[in-house]
């Protein structure tokens, strides 16, 4: 298990939601349509657009492949030590 | 196994991707009509208007298609395609024969019958450059003209609203969306619009355009409209002929089965072009936006590797328009649905149609209802029987 930290940045999301048909567990859509990060499907503490997130191999995939299908790719994650993982740069 | 992919946009990139994480041997070309790398069309707008930089458009680099063993040909066109003897002909006159084959060729805008500097399209990455090229030449005295009234006439809105230029907007139909949305949807989006400023001129058709090197203005059936810019968002269309020339059935898109196989044995198609079977909503049709296109070119990877999978999707669409949300999720064509249900009202803020066969939700469309949403994407995909509700 790794800690991933996970950011919509809400000026570039536009509510295209294939980051919550992919990954229903980590976003959803609040009321302005955009893209909020969960914590396997909780959240423990206020809503956000940022969280940090434990997650084994498969579920790091499932994450990425979301943020990956995001048109406007609104959707940053950062590995432990804080480098930028997606997208790539 | 060699694969040919008719298309370098979302769905044949996608396609290619997936075919490469699963078959590291296969051989696999892109033919694109595109000069450029992959980019995000949805991130276009966010460009013109100076959110994003240039190169964070792109979603794969030049180098990504070689590292990948992925032949890549940029400004290439097919001509010609033979089902039977499994090969395609390039303009150049190259033919590539192939095992397994992708159509993903994507819809091109419709253009006026007439040209002058001033006229946009936004529909590739050159049109953008263009349009802002265009806006950095502008006086402040400038308007700025709209002819359309869909999806790219809203984003011109919204690049327009943000540069702050006088706009009109002025489409063939009674109200905006017609295709898809009632009159009340249509009157909440116009009130929104004249709210912001913007001059809505509707039923106008363009006769033609002024100016002889720069624009000056267009002519319609409803009068003269002076801009110096005019935004160009009047629908798609795809130059099919090759494809129904080479046998394969095409009606308003490159029809498939719900496996996203053409009626020609390892011929797949993929995307905005293709006119696929819904298997929630019972019926062929087109659904161009990015989730569609990616997750077919993703399906189609599989099948071509031996597992047949099914294209099963809820898919949606939204858009602001100057502050107010409009999406689109699941089937929304009028003419397939059974019955319309209306909620809500221009009075109360919030329009929602829910499209309805065989007494279940199959589409919706929400304007300014955002909350509605998850909620209505779950009766769609469940399938819920509402005859009771």
């Amino acid at each position: 298990m790794s800690q991933y930290r996970i950011k919509v940045d809400p000026d570039l999301c536009i509510g295209a939601a294939s980051c919550v048909t992919i990954s229903p567990e980590t976003f959803q859509l609040n009321e302005e349509n955009k893209a909020y990060v969960l914590d396997h499907g909780t959240e423990p503490t206020e809503r956000t657009y940022e969280r940090v997130v434990e997650m084994d191999d498969s579920e790091k995939e499932q994450l990425i492949m979301a943020a990956q299908s995001c048109p406007t790719l609104a959707i940053f994650i950062y590995d432990e030590s804080g480098t930028q993982i997606f997208p790539e740069v | 196994m060699r694969v040919v992919i008719v298309g370098g946009g979302i769905a044949g990139t996608t396609c290619a991707e997936e075919l490469r994480k699963r078959d590291a041997n296969a051989e696999i070309t892109i033919i694109s009509e595109e000069v450029h790398p992959l980019y995000s069309r949805v991130l276009l707008p966010h460009y013109i208007k100076g959110k994003v930089a240039r190169e964070r458009v792109f979603l794969k680099l030049e180098g990504w298609y070689e590292k990948q063993n992925i032949e890549w040909l940029p400004g290439e066109r097919v001509q010609k395609m033979d089902g039977k003897n499994k090969f395609v002909e390039l303009g150049s006159g190259r033919e590539l024969p192939f095992d397994k084959l992708l159509l993903a060729t994507g819809g091109q805008v419709k253009i006026l019958p007439e040209d002058v500097r001033g006229v946009s399209y936004l529909s590739t990455l050159d049109d953008a450059d263009h349009l802002i090229q265009l806006l950095s030449e502008r006086k402040a005295s400038d308007r700025a003209g709209i002819y359309g009234g869909g999806f790219i006439a809203c984003e011109y809105l919204s690049i327009f609203s943000h540069f702050h230029i006088p706009t009109t907007m002025v489409f063939r139909s009674s109200h905006v969306w017609s295709r898809v949305f009632d009159s009340e949807s249509g009157s909440l989006i116009e009130k929104q619009l004249k709210k912001q400023g913007v001059e809505v001129i509707s039923e106008a058709v363009f006769e033609q355009l002024f100016g002889e090197k720069e624009l000056e203005g267009f002519q319609t059936t409803k009068g003269k409209h002076l801009c110096q810019v005019l935004g160009v968002g009047i629908g798609t269309i795809s130059d099919l002929s090759w494809i129904r020339e080479g046998h394969i059935e095409v009606k308003t898109g490159i029809k498939t089965n719900e496996f996203l196989e053409t009626n020609i044995p390892d011929v797949y198609a993929a995307g905005d072009s293709t006119e696929f079977f819904d298997v929630i909503s019972g019926h062929h049709r087109l659904g161009g936006n990015w989730m569609n296109a990616q997750t077919q070119g993703r399906i189609v990877a599989q099948s071509m590797c031996g597992e047949r999978a099914l294209f099963r999707l809820v898919s949606s669409h939204a858009i602001n328009v100057l502050g107010l949300e409009v999406i689109y999720i699941g089937d929304t064509d009028r003419e397939w649905a059974d019955k319309i249900l209306v909620q809500g009202s221009v009075l109360e803020g919030g329009v929602a149609q829910l499209f309805l066969k065989n007494n279940r939700v199959i589409g919706a469309t929400l304007v300014g209802r955002n909350r509605d949403r998850p909620k209505l994407t779950k009766m769609i995909n469940e399938e819920i029987d509402v005859s009771d509700q």
